[in-house]
């Protein structure tokens, strides 16, 4: 499959035809299914419609001239009280619609009429204090199963007709403040799994499992200095030291607890064969602690599927001091220049740069600001690595002087980012990506008062304050090539959904004001908007059956920008909560 | 995931939208009538807090127990698994109750939440914290009744070290310390880093201690108590208290004592009666002595006894 990427063609309609005899005979989904999930454009199989995670599909029904008379045709309720952000992005197959509501549930609907099939509700210990909030961002499909990850850090594979679990499996330990909030990925049989942590020490890692057993396949540690592991005939055998020995770039024993969580899944490009995993911000928070650059902390990396080596590595923020998760999806795609085509993926980090690598080796070959404003660093070098601004780091808590609120430091990005989770979308079409972004500043300071578990602490206190009176918000068009920004939507409040960009010049996202909005994929005039009666803070797909395009998306306010107040708590403290699954298609 | 470490200040956010919650919590006139009295406690939490030979144990659980025969009812242990800081300590189990504790059956049950929660730092800078647009951050409980002083203690391996007098041996032996403490802020960041090698993290200050008795770390910081514990339950002289003292730190000691909702200020006057009695009748200091601990009285009592004495 390895050459499925490069061949044009005649591949793409050699797999939809046996896509559609696939599907006739309800057999279950392959490899090649999801490889192909780009093209086939009556499903949706894979998270990012495609394993590369372009959010670019094909079909183009719905268009500038029509996309106007879009109606809704059903909306699901995921019922309960059980509400708090849904995140999720649907996928598709057979008729038959599977996504993932708030608090570890599934769902199965009938993708024509909105009935529900099947529900799956995990039984979730008492007590439990997941790290990362309630929500989900979707499942997995691979032969018969729908596979997820759940709050207590299992995964759990359920028979994709009756919902009924096949096989469970302990991810990490939930005690230890592990979590599971990412959709799964599925790569040569392997589904592949990041986990979500908190504070308290834990350190991220990428696994891989049999699909069909749930057997463990390897485990990968990003923090410098733990051991990999390989299983061979059930044998856990070491497997490499991840970044080759402990110390290089941590001091004393801190790589133990180093953090740098996989929370947000990876992406996979069948051409290098690599899967691009991002990581979280390095612990402690307080990088005055840990001088050094913290390897694998906020950083990319390049996985070798079969054998969960790292084959190369690009720190985003070394040595992070301001909260910028280097987790944010790393998308392939081919650009020409000067003739030939450059193997590239581009992400663009909470930390308010836009980066092109090479996704062959890694290298950096440009990176510019998509934020209006960066405070915390002068620019980029000619290796992509940031030039810190003097005085842009916040300050070590450990100088706090008793009763003293420490000096505050004024920092854009805040910590939640240029851009957050919400994944962008690249069009083949315009060639630019659409990325949800935001802009707002936060203050720092060291909080001398503070408590945890009867014991005096060194906190931090801050504050996300907007940087605009009338937008938080921006969804910018951003060609990879130059930097240039081809246009913005600005928004009120921030921005927290995916976005999805089709053949038919439209780019769709969502708003925590409710709407699912339509633009022109060139100009960014909106053509359409919906209100869906809550928050959009999940991703939209398109698919076709019987001829007419369909457009999904998950509605339900939350996810973290509520539970942060100060200023811009204010900008969306009215908003609904709610978990409801709206589809859409033209009027025949 | 910073918003791990955050003020929360979704707690000023949600009073509103609470309000109907908040009617369920037990006043004094309920939790009197019901004939038990919720009592929150730190799960897994010794000398506190914990389960010994299958039964509630540790000194803030006996504390629970004399509060309960205080008023003639029945003890419910409320066990509190910690979150990131106290604030949501407070808001999981004191005022608002978890996200989580939701009943599918029953979507209209109250959620369990404890009448009085213990080990809360008893600091009016604290209790009177504000957010960053001014409102009270945990104004919906009220931080009362101080019955311990706690502080920061060392102890040490006598085979590896002769004494510890300042922390500056830290600088050649090493040191275990909690994860995300201030212990292990301490040692990463004082004297400009240069006990950073030397200090060695664990998920416990009970790992910590086994990892001194194996001979990993020549010594280990931690809460007076835990220390005292420790010791205790190890109950060899090898291992010894440490006399420095830790120069640069901001907050060196501070009061324990309990929370409860504001709304029921009442049952906290009857629960600080309880106490203060304990604490003057050296009730309290028993109990300490029961689990090996040195006892601290708050300031509020060395003060006044400073003042009794200098009359």
């Amino acid at each position: 499959m390895k050459k499925f990427g490069r061949s044009t063609g005649f591949a793409v309609s050699t797999l939809v035809a046996a896509m559609s005899f696939a599907g006739m005979a309800q057999a279950g989904i392959t490899d090649k299914d999801i490889l192909a999930d780009q093209m086939t454009t009556d499903d949706v199989v894979s998270n990012g419609l495609g394993p590369r995670g372009q959010r670019y599909s094909p079909l183009d029904k719905l268009n500038t001239e029509t996309v106007k008379e879009l109606r809704p045709v059903w909306s699901f309720s995921f019922g309960g009280e059980k509400q708090r952000g849904q995140e999720s992005q649907p996928m598709v197959k057979d008729g038959v619609m599977y996504v993932t509501g708030s608090y570890s549930r599934v769902f199965a609907i009938d993708a024509k009429t909105g009935d529900e099939l099947w529900e799956y509700n995990a039984r979730l210990p008492d007590g439990i204090m997941p790290c990362c909030d309630v929500i989900n961002r979707g499942v997995a499909l691979y032969g018969d199963l729908v596979i997820f990850g759940t709050l207590d850090a299992k995964l759990v594979a359920l028979n994709k007709d009756t919902g009924k679990v096949v096989w469970k499996k302990k991810v990490a330990d939930y005690k230890e403040g592990y979590s599971l909030t990412a959709a799964p990925l599925v790569v040569k049989g392997k589904i592949i799994t990041g986990v979500s942590g908190g504070e308290f020490g834990v350190v991220g890692k990428v696994e891989a499992y049999d699909a069909v057993t749930g057997d463990i396949v390897w485990t990968r540690p990003t923090v410098e200095g733990h051991m990999g592991y390989i299983w061979k005939d059930g044998k856990k055998v070491e497997n490499g030291i991840s970044g080759g020995k402990a110390g290089e770039t941590w001091p004393g024993d801190l790589w133990k607890t180093g953090g740098a969580a996989t929370w947000l899944g990876g992406t996979y490009d069948p051409e290098t064969d690599l899967m691009f995993f991002g990581t979280g911000n390095p612990a402690p928070w307080n990088s005055h602690l840990r001088p050094g650059d913290n390897l694998f902390s906020s950083s990319r990396l390049a996985i070798d599927p079969d054998t969960g080596k790292i084959v190369w590595h690009f720190q985003t923020t070394p040595h992070d001091g301001w909260d910028f998760d280097g987790v944010n999806e790393l998308i392939s795609f081919d650009y020409e220049e000067g003739g030939k085509t450059v193997k590239a993926a581009a992400t663009a980090d909470r930390n308010g740069f836009f980066y092109v690598l090479n996704r062959e080796n890694g290298d950096f070959i440009r990176g510019f600001p998509f934020v209006d404003k960066i405070t915390w660093a002068e620019g980029l070098d000619d290796k992509g690595r940031p030039i810190f601004k003097e005085g842009g780091r916040p300050g070590n808590p450990a100088d706090a002087k008793e009763g003293k609120k420490g000096e505050s430091v004024v920092s854009a990005p805040s910590f939640l980012g240029g851009k957050n989770w919400m994944p962008m979308a690249y069009s083949q079409d315009t060639e630019l990506f659409y990325v949800p972004s935001n802009e707002w500043a936060m203050d720092i300071w060291n909080e001398p008062v503070s408590y945890k578990k009867g014991a005096a602490y060194l906190g931090a206190g801050f504050t996300i304050r907007p940087m605009n009176e009338d937008y938080i918000g921006v969804l910018r068009a951003i060609d990879p090539k130059t930097g240039k920004e081809a246009w913005r939507y600005e928004n009120y409040a921030p921005l927290w959904g995916g976005v999805l960009t089709t053949k038919g010049n439209l780019v769709f996202t969502g708003n925590p004001e409710g709407y699912l909005m339509a633009f022109d994929a060139k100009t960014g005039e909106m053509l359409y908007k919906f209100n869906t009666g809550s928050g959009i803070v999940g991703s939209p797909i398109t698919w076709e059956d019987d001829g007419e395009q369909f457009v999904s998306v998950v509605s339900g306010w939350g996810g973290a920008v509520p539970l942060w107040g100060g200023e811009v708590a204010k900008r969306v403290k009215h908003l609904n909560q709610g978990g409801s699954v709206w589809t859409f298609k033209l009027p025949k | 995931m910073l918003r791990n470490k955050l003020p929360k200040l979704l707690i000023s956010l949600c009073i509103s939208l609470l309000a109907c919650e908040q009617a369920f919590a037990r006043l004094y006139d309920d939790v009197m009538a019901s004939g038990y009295i919720r009592m929150g406690v730190y799960k897994d939490f010794p000398p506190y807090s914990f389960v010994q030979e299958g039964k509630p144990a540790g000194v803030d659980v006996e504390i629970a127990q004399r509060v309960a025969e205080a008023f003639d009812l029945e003890l419910q242990v409320h066990w509190i698994t910690p979150d990131e800081n106290l604030e949501d300590d407070l808001r999981n189990n004191v005022w608002k109750g978890h996200y989580l504790d939701k009943d599918q059956e029953n979507p209209l049950a109250m959620k369990t939440l404890a009448d009085v929660m213990l080990r809360v730092p008893y600091d009016k800078q604290y209790a009177y914290k504000q957010d960053s647009l001014g409102y009270l951050i945990n104004e919906m409980v009220v931080m009362m009744a101080p019955y311990q002083q706690e502080r920061w203690q060392v102890a040490y391996d006598s085979e590896r070290l002769d004494a510890v007098r300042t922390v500056a041996v830290f600088q050649y032996e090493p040191i275990g310390v909690e994860v995300d403490s201030v212990p292990a802020f301490y040692f990463t960041s004082a004297m400009r880093g240069r006990m950073r090698d030397m200090t060695h993290h664990f998920p416990t200050p009970r790992d910590a201690f086994a990892a001194m008795q194996s001979g990993e770390v020549a010594a280990v910081m931690a809460m007076q108590s835990e220390i005292d514990w420790l010791l205790s339950e190890a109950d060899d002289s090898q291992y010894r208290l440490a006399e420095n003292g830790f120069p640069t730190m901001g907050k060196q000691t501070w009061d324990i004592g309990i929370a409860i909702r504001q709304t029921d200020r009442q049952l906290g006057y009857a629960v600080e009666a309880v106490l203060d009695k304990m604490i003057r009748s050296g009730e309290m200091a028993e109990i300490f002595a029961r689990y090996g601990l040195r006892y601290t009285k708050p300031e509020f009592y060395q003060v006044a006894e400073e003042a009794a004495i200098s009359e």
